[in-house]
């Protein structure tokens, strides 16, 4: 019997995979890093890890002549790397490559992206792009259709919004349930901005701004400001994740609040405003006119997710 | 040589030791020592692009290792055509109805071209496979206000594209390219791979895969790390400004899709974010090119080609996408 600390090394790292997408999801913190829609996958990808763990656990104690066991390619015709071949400096670099995100996802926290990301993504640019009138200069067909405009998703309407991870095994709701969604909010007097319905009314209120003037909003978020902005403005922002948070927008409302400068950047508040029209570098923006706030602590669940309206 | 084993007693108790410590660890984090939140968001950051991709690249290998054990060169010559045309457009056919991811579709290709597949085949399927499927279809057309327009044109211009480029990748490349290290596959070692039962194969397509695995990882966490990096410290905004006009707006639209490593499922909705401040064609350019190829499937690419053929290759996707379009313009 001959003990190979290179296999043995090599079933380590998989079990430590394996350990840490379990730890993730153990603690919940896997939402920090994924959309809580593609848990099952990087579950899945948790059971994998340790399924091959456990064949490569096999290889580590071997007779001395074992790659003809498990593997028939004698003379490596396969051509990679079975873990055989002699250790040197560049195959030690590899496992420390490797090691390095196992040595920061157990050691490090996971961070929730703040506003120095949120200008990085472009900040005031995307955010008063999104709603330009001038849309249809690109896309003409785009305004047709605007009515479907839909990529959050949630299912029923009384769905718990406090809690959107839970959101996470929602199936897709149907184009009539998201209309209702819609419905409500062009008829209730005072909108609030729930995680789960955040990002349809925020769609819907960028297309016709002047159609929801004057009503009343609730809604919470991280304090993001720019060079530019008066003293009594900032942005109430959110992040929206797709996949991950690699691909997380930012999306969120110009708002004016009196005493805006004296309000820390990443600061969570919660504020209750009207909503208004203003101009933002020439484009028409909803501007939020905050008449009473209160900080929060960071939410459990910081991040926003669209919706996928069921096609079929 | 006695160094040598010293070196793998060392590695090897100190990776079972920090193995452990990070147990120890992980639950008792109370954050005692500060670390600038830049490097944290960094770090989140990269873990998440891992995390994503982890699935896909564990589907990748596995699918390697099936290639590996089930497939021979026998049936390799059978399915291909001989004509080159043809067998681009059979590869990209294969490639779209294929659901695969950039990062996963790295290690299938390389075993597919070790087995005999031509490369010119192979570039097809590897540039049409991430592009076009159901997936990414759907969340297209989803974030461009169901409207299909978009997704539509994605689809169809990609598809000419990856035709196009896999035919000049017929006519400017020879051999497999593959890095000579990888390049041993030989025409006759399989022969005696039929006698074997089919729980043996099966046990040696899951230890190829955890090679393969090996192999792709360390390219994947590089990868991942330098489209971190650069998402957290290049200011897109900066580059956003400096987009005017079709042409920079093109380029500037393809340098993010390339930088930002976005999974083509995921890059759609930033897409759209993007479509008031740049016109459509260059909106299809972010959205044709970053799934054909993007920084961390660049660095993966490099762990199975030739520099000079990764290189080639992007040089000609780059062109192709951006001649494409720009002469397709007037018309979008």
């Amino acid at each position: 019997m001959k003990f190979s600390y290179q296999q043995a090394v090599r079933a380590l790292i998989l079990l430590a995979f394996s350990a840490m997408l379990f730890k993730l999801h153990f603690t919940g913190d896997i939402t920090k890093f994924i959309n809580p829609k593609y848990v099952g996958l990087s579950q899945s990808a948790s059971v994998i890890f340790l399924i091959l763990f456990f064949i490569q656990i096999t290889r580590i104690w071997s007779v001395k002549e074992h790659s003809h066991e498990h593997c028939y390619h004698e003379d490596h015709a396969c051509g990679h790397d079975h873990g055989d071949a002699a250790f040197n400096s560049k195959k030690l670099i590899s496992y420390m490559i490797i090691i390095v995100p196992l040595l920061t996802g157990f050691l490090l926290p996971a961070k929730v992206l703040d506003s120095s990301i949120a200008a990085k993504k472009g900040g005031m640019t995307v955010l008063s792009s999104q709603k330009s009138p001038q849309k249809d200069t690109s896309t003409p067909e785009a305004i047709d259709t605007d009515d479907n405009i839909t990529q959050g998703e949630e299912t029923a309407i009384d769905d718990n919004p406090v809690d959107p991870g839970l959101s996470a095994d929602q199936k897709e709701i149907s184009q009539e349930q998201f209309d209702q969604l819609i419905q409500k909010l062009e008829t209730t007097p005072s909108i609030e901005m729930t995680d789960y319905v955040y990002d349809a009314y925020y769609e819907e209120i960028s297309k016709d701004i002047n159609k929801f003037k004057g009503r009343k909003i609730k809604l919470n978020g991280f304090v993001y400001k720019e060079d530019g902005f008066k003293e009594n403005q900032l942005v109430l922002s959110r992040f929206l994740i797709t996949h991950c948070v690699a691909d997380a927008g930012i999306i969120g409302f110009l708002s004016e609040l009196t005493n805006a400068s004296s309000i820390e950047q990443d600061t969570w508040i919660e504020a209750n405003g009207v909503l208004d029209v203003t101009n933002y570098n020439g484009m028409e923006l909803p501007y939020i006119k905050i008449t009473e706030w209160k900080k929060i602590s960071t939410p459990k669940e910081p991040y926003l997710y669209p919706i996928s309206v069921k096609l079929l | 040589m006695k160094k040598i084993i010293h070196m793998i007693d060392i590695t090897g108790l100190a990776i079972v030791g920090l193995t452990l410590l990070l147990f120890s660890y992980s639950t008792g984090y109370s954050g005692t020592f500060t670390i600038p939140p830049s490097l944290l968001n960094l770090n989140t950051i990269f873990l998440s692009i891992l995390i994503e991709a982890l699935p896909f690249v564990l589907i990748g290998v596995l699918i390697a290792g099936i290639i590996q054990i089930f497939v021979t060169e026998e049936h390799i010559q059978r399915w291909i055509p001989k004509n080159k045309v043809m067998a681009v457009v059979m590869s990209c056919i294969v490639g779209a109805l294929f659901p695969a991811c950039e990062c996963g579709i790295v290690p299938i290709v390389r075993r597919l071209i070790s087995k005999g597949v031509p490369l010119h085949a192979a570039m097809g399927f590897m540039l049409t496979g991430p592009l076009i499927n159901p997936i990414v279809i759907a969340s297209t057309y989803m974030a461009f206000g169901n409207n299909f327009k978009i997704a539509g044109l994605r689809m169809g211009l990609g598809f000419l594209i990856a035709i196009l480029v896999a035919l000049a990748v017929s006519f400017l490349f020879k051999g497999s390219q593959l890095k000579a290290s990888v390049n041993i596959e030989t025409a006759h070692s399989h022969v005696h791979t039929e006698k074997k039962s089919f729980t043996n194969r099966f046990w040696s397509m899951l230890i190829h895969s955890i090679d393969e695995f090996f192999d792709m990882a360390k390219f994947l966490v590089m990868g991942a790390f330098l489209a971190a990096l650069v998402q957290t410290y290049m200011p897109a905004k900066a580059l956003l400004e400096t987009g005017n006009g079709p042409v920079t707006s093109l380029l500037v639209m393809m340098a993010l899709a390339y930088v930002l490593s976005l999974c083509s499922e995921a890059d759609a909705f930033i897409g759209a974010s993007f479509s008031s401040i740049f016109p459509t064609s260059s909106i299809l350019g972010f959205l044709i090119f970053g799934p054909m190829i993007d920084l961390k499937n660049t660095i993966m690419m490099l762990s199975v080609f030739r520099v000079k053929f990764v290189m080639g290759m992007l040089a000609l996707v780059i062109s192709t996408i951006f001649f494409t379009i720009m002469l397709l313009q007037s018309f979008l």
